[in-house]
């Protein structure tokens, strides 16, 4: 079947039913709604001093896929914080003691030799990978349409130790090797994913996607040098990525192309860039008139005040630091919320036409829920996407 | 059965789109009617497909413009689609615990709730528990794990400082001598090594397991033997306390907890940066007070004055500026300063070095010699 992977795509060939116009995805969802989400959600992380992200996540989650309507169909999250909290206390259960023998086995290899214990990230990458598959697994599995899960099988192990290997290829080729790592390991992914009873595989080719991106493998050297172009070709890797992936699955007959423009992720990263000046600005004149304010309190003048190394030890000053510090990153949360989250799925989500979409009217449900421990790994690790 | 009568006049709206159902065994889209009975009854063309009790309905997310509900005693992924605005109203009104299952106000209270009370319980158990811990713990640490632990930290502050040990014959016998004088007057046995190490910063520490070095800056910015031996009994009395175990284990676990809070258990990202700055350093700035007294008190019992030491400090650091220091690791060198001088006692007993010596050891690490 994989073999077969080049049907022509626009001549819908001979079968006896006429071409079905393809089917657009839409998305209801209102963006002020969005807003309203995180902005309840960012002020609810602060008082709760961050344990509410697993509600805000899949809080954000629910809006999204219940405002995504497949064939004039919504699709619906149903899974809930608690899981993912519960999910984060069985990772954290399982990851203290690594980290603990972590500790005790980098010591043993200190012994020998200064930062001998660095291979030991290795370890961690693969642990990593690991919690990326079962954290899919999970939101996959809570992923319903039309009555039906999705659902998930394979072994994370598996595809950690796949994963492992060709990121070693990764380093060993500088990166070049990316797109036939993104396609090996999407074949895995997609392979053991389904819709009820409709089998999922991937049809991307590593080739097609170096095709279209090679030259931003040849501008990530100068974008490191010249910064203000990198948001450029980190948008444009972006957007093919996406569209390479999209044009890529397969659930039985049910096809999906995007049609997502190289350009078309450049405005979003901008105004992300624009949002983090300002409120960079905004925090830099509040910490300046913080400071005015404590040095004027403080009965020396202000000029004195910020000659002496005590405008670094005044507390009051320390906590109007804190606090804004506090604010601004939350703010910066709901800003790339927006735009990298919510936007960016429905600017994602316009870019996608599925063809052959009847040959999912009639699906017979099957699969289990699986564990959000995965999820858990990949908080704890700080790894995972959506 | 009684309310039949009542089934054609609600479905008078459009019949074909009146709802859509999904029976959650397939994903068949099916057009549906609903008739209210004693249940809610969901009729596609010719059959009843399923029957809801009110009390089991619940809501669904949906999106806007829709209404969604699940009956999960019946199936845990059959679903009814309304969009009719007066059909929704007549559900809504009769499932009387249809948002049963959504979190309200009350959900996110409990969060809330729970969520400070972990963060309490956390923060009670950095600032109260851990020390406590790492008191009774660093004790029980046995001398040979605590040694290894050493010696990893000496060969990355050797390739950190990128240090090399100095010791020309003379200035190493000096050397030698002085922290015997001062070994022995502090009652530890051989286990403890000390040397000088080649860096420009004018520092001192101590690691665990016994280990103490002196950078060359400090050396130079000494004036006499007396001001570098209260840095050494000082080091020593790190070692003598066994901070530097007490402080791993505390800070350790300091930062893995804080990091528990913020969701990040390798602990990297800034608040967790700044909270356990705050907490770790009032601890260190306690150890250091009992170093600097266990200093004075070995150079009371060498009939030697402490307050050289604390001048030296001063000259190193400079006038660190009045008020609370409470991010700084330690004490501000002018009331370390005073406590040496306010305690110091005149010298009664022989210098500890020779000026010969003391010149020698000034020039430990020139190797032209």
């Amino acid at each position: 079947m994989n073999q077969m992977s080049w049907p022509p795509r626009v001549p819908p060939g001979p079968p006896p039913v006429p071409v079905p116009p393809p089917m657009p995805v839409a998305f209801s969802g209102s963006r002020g709604e969005f807003f309203d989400l995180a902005k309840r959600g960012a002020a609810l992380e602060l008082v709760t001093l961050g344990f509410y992200r697993f509600w805000l996540l899949t809080d954000i989650r629910r809006h999204l896929w219940s405002n995504t309507l497949v064939d004039g169909d919504a699709a619906e999250y149903t899974g809930r914080g608690k899981e993912l909290l519960i999910g984060f206390l069985v990772a954290l259960a399982i990851l203290v003691p690594i980290y603990l023998g972590y500790f005790l086995i980098g010591l043993e290899a200190e012994r020998y030799q200064a930062f001998a214990s660095i291979p030991l990230v290795v370890f961690f990458y693969l642990f990593g990978q690991f919690a990326i598959y079962r954290a899919r697994r999970y939101r996959l599995s809570r992923t319903v349409w039309r009555g039906v899960r999705f659902w998930m099988s394979g072994s994370g192990w598996k595809y950690a130790l796949q994963a492992s290997l060709w990121g070693l290829l990764m380093i060993l080729t500088l990166g070049l090797i990316l797109p036939w790592r993104a396609a090996a390991l999407e074949r895995y992914k997609m392979r053991h994913s389904h819709f009820g009873d409709l089998q999922g595989r991937f049809e991307g080719r590593g080739w097609e996607f170096f095709k279209r991106g090679w030259w931003l493998w040849l501008l990530t050297p100068i974008a490191i040098y010249i910064i203000p172009i990198s948001p450029f070709v980190y948008a444009g890797y972006k957007a093919i990525e996406w569209r390479w992936w999209l044009s890529g699955i397969r659930f039985g007959d049910v096809r999906l192309e995007s049609s997502l423009p190289k350009s078309a992720l450049i405005g979003l990263y901008w105004k992300v860039i624009g949002w983090m000046a300002l409120l960079g600005l905004v925090f830099g004149i509040y910490l300046a008139l913080c400071a005015v304010l404590v040095g004027s309190m403080s009965g020396e003048g202000v000029t004195e005040f910020f000659k002496t190394p005590e405008l670094m030890r005044s507390i009051p000053l320390l906590v109007l630091l804190g606090l804004g510090y506090l604010v601004m990153a939350l703010a910066m949360n709901v800003v790339m919320r927006i735009y990298l989250t919510r936007d960016l799925w429905v600017i994602v989500l316009g870019s996608v036409n599925i063809i052959g979409i009847e040959a999912a009217a009639n699906v017979a449900a099957r699969g289990d829920l699986a564990n959000a421990l995965g999820e858990g790994f990949a908080d704890g690790l700080d790894v995972g996407g959506f | 059965m009684t309310m039949e009568a009542d089934a054609p006049e609600i479905s008078t709206t459009p019949p074909a789109n009146a709802a859509v159902y999904f029976d959650g065994v397939s994903s068949r889209r099916r057009a549906v009617m609903l008739r209210f009975t004693d249940q809610l009854e969901i009729a596609g063309h010719e059959q009843t497909l399923a029957a809801w009790d009110y009390a089991d309905i619940r809501r669904a997310d949906s999106p806007s413009g829709m209404l969604r509900l699940a009956c999960p005693t019946a199936s845990a992924l059959a679903r009814l689609e309304v969009r009719d605005s007066t059909l929704a109203t007549e559900l809504v009104s009769r499932c009387a615990r249809l948002d049963e299952n959504t979190p309200g106000r009350r959900g996110v209270a409990v969060i809330v709730g729970w969520s400070i009370a972990a963060a309490v319980s956390i923060v009670c158990v950095v600032l109260f528990g851990l020390p406590l811990i790492a008191d009774r713990l660093a004790p029980l640490v046995p001398d040979a794990f605590e040694r290894r632990l050493g010696e990893v930290a000496d060969s990355q502050i050797r390739k950190i400082f990128d240090a090399k040990a100095c010791d020309n014959p003379a200035g190493q016998k000096a050397f030698v001598k002085l922290v015997t004088a001062i070994r022995e007057s502090a009652g530890l046995d051989t286990s403890v090594q000390s040397g000088v190490l080649s860096s420009p910063i004018p520092n001192a520490f101590a690691l665990p397991g016994g280990r103490t070095y002196l950078f060359n800056g400090l050396l130079a910015k000494a004036d006499n033997a007396d001001e570098i031996a209260g840095v050494l009994a000082h080091e020593l009395g790190h070692l003598r306390h066994r901070d530097s175990m007490r402080g791993l284990i505390r800070d350790g676990s300091t930062s893995f907890l804080i990091g528990l809070l913020f969701g990040d258990i390798t602990g990297s990202s800034a608040p967790i940066f700044g909270s356990r700055t705050l907490v770790t350093s009032s601890h260190s700035r306690e150890a250091e007070t009992n170093a600097d007294g266990f200093a004075i008190e070995i150079m009371h019992r060498l009939g030697r004055p402490a307050k050289p030491t604390g001048e030296l400090l001063l000259r190193v650091t400079g006038k660190e500026g009045k008020g609370l220091s409470i991010i700084s690791s330690h004490p501000l060198s002018e009331d370390r300063l005073a406590r040496m001088s306010r305690e110091d006692r005149p010298a009664s007993g022989p210098p500890l070095l020779t000026p010969e010596e003391w010149r020698a050891l000034k020039s430990i690490c020139d190797t032209k010699i």
